[in-house]
């Protein structure tokens, strides 16, 4: 009994003493001793620091709904005496958003509401949103930010560039993506050879490294199949026909040959096919690989493609250049002695499957080929793959991760699913785009992105419209004709390899344009020679540049600049003593190479531009590096009289 | 000294609060009893058997502490805790990392919970085999079986709460498997439990008032009969 008694008083004992322990645990909790921490940083500091009143600090953000309690150790948030402290004190990088108003878990994820280190990040039982990885973190931009190019914010716009050139929308729904112009497969029989075409099914990254064709990982048999069935499709958009060779190419002497190949040659470097096709590797990469052209397509298709571009492949942003009947056929003997593949493997004779047009059609179909290309006849397909709108709002109970053996996490998931996208089942479908890591980085920052879960509608950040540019009349169509949006951008549409032409008629002057169609050069010292020329007649280009004089054009960059000669002196000291311009730009050869020369500048510029140009160059082209020198007018003026002054 | 100790039993504030003198004869320990109203629970005399520990094994005794434990970290709680879609959950979370030993406390209140539904199913076994069901004693039988079942429907309200996922879908499932009563009356039944035909805004007031106050007093005032039958038939 007694030993009951005394059992009954120990066991008393100890639970008291375990509930001692209780409120001692609270008392000393996780955060205080940070906060210990940080007051004895702060005083080995040369500045002076306030210290941290020792409690539990949050933000609430009502906007967003939330409550974040991460300053409570991270105290030195604003504090730029904290820039190289170490973690959690360190000072928050420079960003344009005030914490108390955005708090800190809508950009980088994690639990707000927790006080303690592991709670907080998040990778915690019953938290499916854990922090975002540091290399993901510009993903969070993108929930509120919907542009095509979000500043400061480099990687996700690359992201999002990927995801519209490697044309991720032809299989998944994806907001703000448009799909890519993809070759007509209409046709292709007539086109290229049966060996070309089963290698290139087989890795078409072997032909063109920068095609934007990935790898379906076709087997050997389906890659005949397909392409027995593909070699069976001759006939041409439109039922557009080959043009016949001139009887130059088809029976000239091989003297005759020479000499127009020779032609052909000049025509080539003339026309700077380089601009926009990459040759053996080096070029462009807007176009495919001309390198080994010959041994893809024939000769009649490419000098009828030459001819008329649009004719049997509607749509294509290749310019009809201007060439004679001969050039055209000089061109193609050029091509066909020079851009041969010798290494081509020539595919052995074989049997075609004797149901192989069902079973093309079929897997055509199953690989989501029309997803991309278009086939007369056959639908243009509906997206296949998942719904990528709201894909940064997936949950990890709604993976399946297979047995990839990767950390269960959303961020992680896209990763790996982006850089080898049949790990998680061998039955999907997916083709391999085989992207680099920083390519399979940025597309999952900009794929995590996609959500819009929890975000107000007044925080949110819309993409622009799209321009509805579209130019009328004869100009619009020796714009078409010519794929100007090829390369250039004119009020917000088309691409931007060059200029920007919507004030072209303010900036340059008459004159000058007319020159440059006929004998295009590059005004920077810096860069490779682009535009190229396309023969255009004189009629085309007074359509063009009187088109330009009346809409690309501006009053308010217009400006009358009176010419003395003591403007003239002090322009010259602006320009080489006070503001050193030749830093950056070449006169008469001598300067820096990164500006445009400035020679001829008065037989190139009107006045009015290079005024308002100077005041604020960011005006006209934010993304330039002329700097923004704060010129009174005076100054601007005299400047304009000195440039205007080289002619 | 004695005579301050006299002096303070002579008082008249003592005296009003203790009727009776010091327990030194059979007639004043007997009254120490009776009029005491805590010990008053307890029958006057016991049969030696029963007190032996082995014999109940205190179960019934430790299920009415653990409910206590609960009564006492739930009124806490429910200091922190508001029955809300909005601010439940962050409630919790609150209590979790920022209340004052508010961690200790959801945890002592969980764990007592779990504890409780367990001692109470032990008791209800050791009645069963010590054959303290027979008469005179069936009726209470009946009582503690009522009083089982307040226990599992007191965990089970308490476990939507948290208004987490665990919750939502308990919630669901629960009051779907209400549903498949025949008849036409699951679906009523159900669509009372809940306020509505999901599980929300409704069915968590609903659950926090049956968990915080509705099966507690009813609990209650079934002990209270479960005692005095207990000590009538002359248990511990």
């Amino acid at each position: 009994m007694t030993k009951l008694r005394l059992s009954f008083a120990l066991s008393g004992v100890v639970f008291l003493l375990v509930l001692a322990v209780a409120p001692l645990k609270d008392f000393f909790r996780e955060w205080k001793w940070y906060q210990y921490e940080y007051n004895d940083l702060i005083t080995e500091l040369p500045q002076k620091v306030k210290p941290a009143e020792i409690g539990i600090k949050q933000v609430w953000v009502r906007g967003l709904d939330r409550i974040d309690r991460c300053g409570t150790c991270h105290l030195g948030l604003s504090e730029p005496a904290l820039q190289e402290a170490r973690q959690p004190f360190r000072a928050h990088p420079r960003i344009d958003h005030d914490f108390e108003e955005f708090g800190c878990t809508v950009c980088h994820e994690g639990q707000g509401a927790a006080t303690t280190y592991k709670g907080s990040v998040g990778k915690v039982e019953y938290w499916d949103k854990p922090m975002h990885p540091t290399k993901f973190m510009e993903a969070s931009c993108g929930k509120c930010h919907k542009e095509k190019e979000v500043l400061h914010a480099p990687i996700l716009t690359a992201g999002r560039k990927l995801i519209q050139e490697s044309n991720c929308a032809a299989c998944h729904r994806t907001e703000g993506v448009e799909k890519q112009w993809t070759p007509s497969l209409d046709g292709i029989g007539s086109k290229v050879n049966r060996s070309w075409l089963v290698n290139w099914l087989k890795n078409p990254k072997a032909y063109f490294v920068k095609t934007r064709m990935p790898n379906f990982l076709l087997s050997d048999e389906e890659v005949n199949i397909l392409a027995d069935f593909l070699m069976t499709l001759k006939t041409f958009p439109h039922d557009a026909t080959l043009d016949r060779l001139p009887t130059v190419l088809t029976s000239g002497t091989e003297t005759q040959r020479e000499k127009l190949a020779e032609l052909g040659a000049t025509r080539l470097s003339e026309a700077r096919c380089i601009s926009c096709h990459s040759i053996n590797g080096r070029g462009g990469t807007v176009a495919t690989e001309l390198g080994k052209v010959a041994s893809k397509a024939n000769p009649a298709w490419l000098y009828s493609y030459m001819k008329n571009p649009k004719r049997l492949q509607p749509g294509v942003e290749m310019p009809r250049y201007r060439f004679s009947e001969t050039e055209l056929a000089a061109v193609v003997a050029s091509i066909q002695s020079e851009f041969v593949d010798y290494d081509m493997e020539e595919q052995p004779p074989h049997t075609p499957d004797p149901s192989y047009f069902e079973k093309g059609r079929a897997l055509f179909k199953k690989y989501n080929c029309s997803g991309c290309h278009e086939l007369g006849g056959m639908m243009k397909a509906e997206e296949m793959g998942p719904d990528l709108t709201s894909i940064g709002a997936k949950r990890i109970y709604e993976i399946d991760f297979g047995r990839s053996g990767i950390e269960q996490a959303l961020p992680s998931y896209l990763f790996t699913k982006v850089k080898s996208p049949r790990v998680f089942s061998p039955t999907m479908k997916m083709p391999s785009y085989e992207f680099t890591d920083e390519e399979a980085q940025a597309i999952t920052v900009a794929l995590l992105g996609n959500t819009e879960e929890g975000i107000p509608e007044e925080f949110k950040v819309p993409a622009k419209p799209q321009s509805t540019y579209a130019p009328q009349g004869e100009f619009g169509k020796l714009v078409d004709d010519l794929a100007c949006f090829g390369c250039h951008t004119m009020f917000g549409r088309g691409r931007l390899v060059a200029t920007d032409l919507t004030l072209e008629a303010s900036q340059a002057q008459r004159k000058w344009i007319e020159k440059y169609f006929k004998i295009p050069y590059s005004l920077r010292p810096i860069l490779p020679e682009r535009m190229p020329n396309l023969f255009v007649s004189d009629a085309e280009i007074k359509v063009m540049v009187d088109y330009m004089e009346k809409v690309f054009i501006a009053d308010s960059v217009e400006r009358e600049v009176r010419v003395d000669q003591a403007r003239m002196a002090k322009g010259k000291m602006l320009y080489y003593e006070k503001y050193g311009c030749q830093a950056c730009h070449q006169i008469n050869l001598k300067g820096g190479y990164v500006g445009p020369a400035l020679d001829k500048a008065g037989s190139r510029l009107k006045p009015g531009w290079i005024f308002h140009w100077l005041k604020d160059p960011q005006a006209f082209k934010p993304e330039t590096i002329e700097p923004k020198n704060n010129l009174t007018d005076e100054e601007a003026e005299a400047l304009t009289v000195f440039l205007m002054s080289l002619k | 000294m004695k005579s301050l100790w006299q002096r303070l039993f002579a008082s008249q504030v003592w005296r009003s609060i203790f009727r009776h003198g010091l327990p030194e004869s059979n007639r004043t320990r007997a009254e120490a009893v009776f009029y005491n109203f805590f010990l008053h629970i307890h029958p006057t005399k016991v049969r030696k058997r029963s007190v032996k520990f082995t014999y109940t094994w205190g179960l019934g005794g430790l299920s009415f502490g653990l409910f206590i434990v609960l009564t006492v970290t739930g009124a806490l709680l429910m200091l922190y805790y508001r029955p809300s879609v909005p601010q439940a959950y962050w409630d919790m979370k609150d209590l979790q990392y920022v209340v004052s030993s508010g961690q200790f406390l959801r945890n002592m209140h969980r764990w007592a919970a779990h504890a409780m539904v367990a001692v109470v199913f032990l008791h209800m076994l050791r009645v069963f085999f010590t054959g303290s069901y027979r008469p005179p004693k069936e009726f209470n039988w009946v009582i503690g079986v009522v009083l089982l079942v307040f226990t599992i429907l007191l965990s089970y309200t308490g476990y939507l709460l948290p208004w987490d996922q665990l919750a939502f879908w308990g919630i669901s499932v629960g009051t779907n498997m209400a549903r498949a009563v025949p008849f036409g009356v699951g679906d009523n039944i159900s669509f009372l439990l809940l306020g509505g035909n999901i599980v929300g805004e409704n069915a968590l007031v609903r659950f926090y008032v049956l968990h915080c106050f509705v099966l507690p007093v009813a609990a209650t005032m079934l002990m209270g009969i479960h005692f005095w039958r207990v000590r009538k038939d002359g248990g511990v």
